[in-house]
């Protein structure tokens, strides 16, 4: 009714031409501050209406709704919009391992003008991650990888120059630190927490541990079963020793939050985790607060360091009444001058490489994101795309084998021999090679 | 006789139109009831039937029709229910020790069209055998299901008991506890399951950790939730504290119909407390107890918020594992095949435990 009337006035208004009221309804991020950035960032797109796309106007109103904060539950909650067909949410964010496994749902954005020139400023490795059979199924929002996160106080008070460069050093600084703060007093003191959950997290922190060891990425991007080799097994055999010496035993229990809890405390001198916990690790009432810094992982013997790719994209439900104008809302969303003020205000790490050596980005709090461009370069993929639609199970099969051998239940050598056994039974089409 | 007759023409005439007057209440009511009963039988027997359909088939969860989907007979089912039980073989070493196989790659080299792992592996008469299963997730959610409905059920209903009496006596602020004693079982599963994993935290910053750790117990770093032998204690023990206020009320509510007079009769008789409550309290609060039982054994068979909450995907109750599968894996047919299965069990339980119970006896 409302829009019968908008259209009425309009023509009665004399209006030279008619535009088409579209609501695009955007489901992403829950907590506070994602969902106020969201807000502003769909506010700036509205002030500039109308948009003309494909030869009409649009005048285009945003309702962003917040979905479920546990990736899996989102997931679950997509999967049933999509078992139903349904054109509820025209604009989604999707975790960057769901590409693969969401495509047949997704709109190909290439069909879309202006996506082909954007997609060149963003980095290859996720550009190639949202490209499913030549089809651009997502663009990227914003990313993520794994850092070390090092007490740079504590590092300096037990005579190191800076954070260690590989794991034997790790370990080393972590036992001596660790050493120390329990004679000074603090009992609660562990040298490195890191996400050793049985869950997706885990892939996430062992692929690390694989990949900087040269051990692979699991299953190539061409799909060889390449994860029951020499160098994975020391790597996961590695972390299994850390568990109960340099580790908490329950770190076999954590999370991001869990890790960040133990790290935020001061009761870490080393934390794996993702960007995001640098800004409350410096919020004002934080005990940690300029005490610490941030680096790339710890390369392995025979490796380079790895950080694994994670992060968000904006893809198009292609069972949206309103395609084009949602891909339109997804190019400003996911633009260069959106990227930065994600990054300054959500710290939330860019896609668009430039985006790095934008002056007003070097000038705020997160300047350092410009010194870890390397590593958000050559992040490693988890195999989702080369396995869909079984990814889930991939690496479900993946972190149970890795969760095993960090509570001691087998030995990585038997454990990685099983896992193959289990990979070649889920994807019979691939091959089982070596690294490389 | 004539007169009998004529006596007996109005009653059977009576009966007749009274005959006639059921019938058309009858069609009345089936009438009235044909609503409700469509209502059903698409709410439920539709929605059954059709899982019961789709297990029989390899469809695949938000496939976009991108997929046909098969007919695949008994597949599903023979994944879920392939069990194998073989003896180790071992090597004698050196010094004559036992060297057994591992387990779990001695069971995938089985030369079988099914590719088992372990569900458990023992020793009886000197020889160790290995029980495989194609899905060893089910059968031991299946176990740890039962097991956690078992324990939960009976510790509620003691506990529930011993609630309900305590507030049965007339004491100042009765009602006030009474109250009180709801806030456990009012608060939302999901949540209350959060605020146990949190006390469950596995160093000193949670509450059983640090309270452990004052009582100088333990290192403060027991892991709860993790360490498998003390999942199910702890889960259990999230679930007791939830269930037994509903327990408590639905007993309270039994106790409260019980005359008073017996009790003073007894008193009178000089019988003990004990006695009381074995020969009055117990037998009329029977029928009310045996309701509260499978009301809460069908609901504990069919946890999910708990364990899906506190456990995610480390460990599965049988609907978690049906949900993992539907959702997470998008097997549309294995998880149908396992729910059906589920329901069978249920079903089997809630028919065994009516019976034994004598609920349905009708007096």
């Amino acid at each position: 009714m409302k829009r019968w009337f908008f259209a009425a006035a309009l023509v009665l208004g004399g209006a030279a031409v008619a535009q088409q009221d579209v609501t695009i309804t955007w489901m992403g991020g829950s907590n506070a501050p994602a969902q106020q950035f969201a807000a502003a960032s769909a506010q700036r797109y509205m002030d500039a209406n109308p948009h003309t796309i494909n030869g009409t106007e649009y005048n285009v109103t945003i309702e962003f709704v917040a979905g479920p904060e546990s990736t899996t539950d989102r997931l679950s909650l997509y999967l049933q919009y999509f078992e139903a067909q349904s054109p509820e949410v025209d604009l989604m964010n999707i975790d960057v391992i769901w590409p693969g496994d969401l495509a047949a749902h997704l709109v190909d954005l290439y069909q879309y003008e202006g996506f082909e020139e954007a997609v060149e400023a963003h980095f290859p490795a996720i550009v190639e991650n949202n490209t499913v059979d030549g089809e651009l199924v997502g663009i990227p929002l914003f990313t993520d990888a794994g850092l070390l996160y090092y007490r740079s106080d504590l590092l300096e008070e037990y005579g190191y120059d800076g954070p260690p460069s590989t794991w034997d050093e790790l370990e080393e600084m972590a036992r001596t630190i660790q050493e120390g703060e329990r004679e000074g007093g603090n009992q609660d003191f562990w040298g490195f927490v890191w996400q050793g959950n049985a869950y997706e997290g885990l892939t996430c922190d062992a692929l690390e541990w694989v990949a900087s060891h040269g051990g692979g990425t699991i299953i190539s991007p061409d799909g060889v079963i390449t994860i029951n080799n020499e160098r994975a097994i020391a790597a996961i055999e590695r972390a299994a020793g850390w568990v109960g010496s340099i580790s908490p035993e329950g770190v076999t229990g954590f999370l991001e939050e869990d890790a960040r809890g133990v790290w935020q405390a001061g009761n870490a001198a080393f934390m794996r985790n993702w960007p995001y916990a640098y800004v409350p690790g410096q919020d004002e009432a934080s005990p940690i607060r300029g005490k610490f810094g941030v680096a790339p992982l710890p390369a392995g013997e025979g490796g380079s360091p790895a950080a694994t790719l994670g992060g968000w994209q904006l893809a198009v439900n292609a069972y949206s009444d309103n395609p084009a104008v949602a891909a339109d809302v997804a190019l400003h969303l996911t633009s260069y001058e959106e990227q930065v003020r994600r990054a300054i205000e959500v710290s939330n790490l860019p896609t668009i490489e430039a985006v790095y050596e934008d002056p007003e980005l070097l000038n705020s709090e997160v300047a350092w994101f410009a010194d870890l461009l390397p590593v958000f370069q050559n992040a490693v993929a988890r195999p989702s795309t080369v396995t869909a639609p079984q990814y889930g199970e991939t690496s479900r099969i993946f972190f149970t084998a890795v969760h095993d051998v960090l509570t001691g239940q087998e030995d990585a050598g038997t454990a990685l021999a099983i896992l193959e056994l289990d990979l070649m039974e889920l994807h019979p089409d691939f091959e089982v090679g070596t690294p490389e | 006789m004539a007169q009998s007759r004529i006596g007996m023409a109005p009653a059977s005439r009576g009966a007749r139109k009274g005959l006639r007057l059921a019938a058309r209440e009858e069609r009345m009511a089936w009438l009235l009831l044909l609503p409700s009963v469509l209502l059903l039988l698409t709410v439920a027997l539709f929605p059954l039937g059709r899982v019961f359909y789709s297990s029989f088939t390899d469809a695949r969860f938000a496939a976009a029709g991108s997929q046909e989907v098969n007919f695949v007979g008994m597949r599903n089912y023979r994944e879920l229910l392939s069990f194998t039980l073989r003896e180790l073989p071992y090597q004698v070493d050196a010094d004559g020790v036992r060297r057994y196989d591992h387990p779990r790659l001695f069971l995938r080299r089985l030369d079988t069209s099914m590719s088992y792992d372990e569900v458990v592996t023992f020793d009886l008469f000197g020889t160790r055998y290995v029980l495989g299963a194609v899905r060893p997730e089910f059968v031991r959610s299946v176990i740890d299901t039962v097991i956690f409905t078992v324990v939960t059920v009976s510790l509620e209903t003691i506990l529930g008991m011993i609630v309900a009496l305590a507030l049965a006596a007339k004491f100042f602020g009765r009602n006030a506890m009474r109250t009180a004693m709801l806030v456990p079982w009012a608060i939302i599963t999901v949540v209350s399951a959060r605020i146990w994993e949190w006390m469950f935290r596995s160093n000193r910053s949670g509450f059983f950790n640090s309270l452990l750790d004052r009582l100088g117990w333990g290192d403060g770093n027991t892991g709860f939730l993790t360490e498998p032998a003390l999942q199910l204690p702890s889960i259990i023990a999230i679930d007791v504290w939830k269930t037994t206020p509903f327990m408590a009320l639905l007993l309270l509510a039994g106790l409260s119909v019980i005359p008073k007079e017996l009790y003073e009769a007894a008193e009178v008789d000089g019988a003990s407390p004990i006695r009381r409550f074995f020969t009055i309290t117990l037998p009329l609060v029977s029928p009310t107890l045996a309701v509260a039982l499978v009301f809460r054994t069908l609901d504990a068979l069919r946890v999910f918020d708990l364990f899906q909450v506190v456990f995610g995907e480390r460990r599965f109750s049988m609907a978690s594992f049906a949900q993992y599968t539907l959702v997470a894996n998008r097997d549309v047919g294995l998880s149908s095949a396992a729910s059906v299965v589920i329901f069978l069990i249920i079903f089997i339980f809630a028919i065994i435990y009516i019976r034994a119970l004598k609920v349905d006896s009708g007096d």
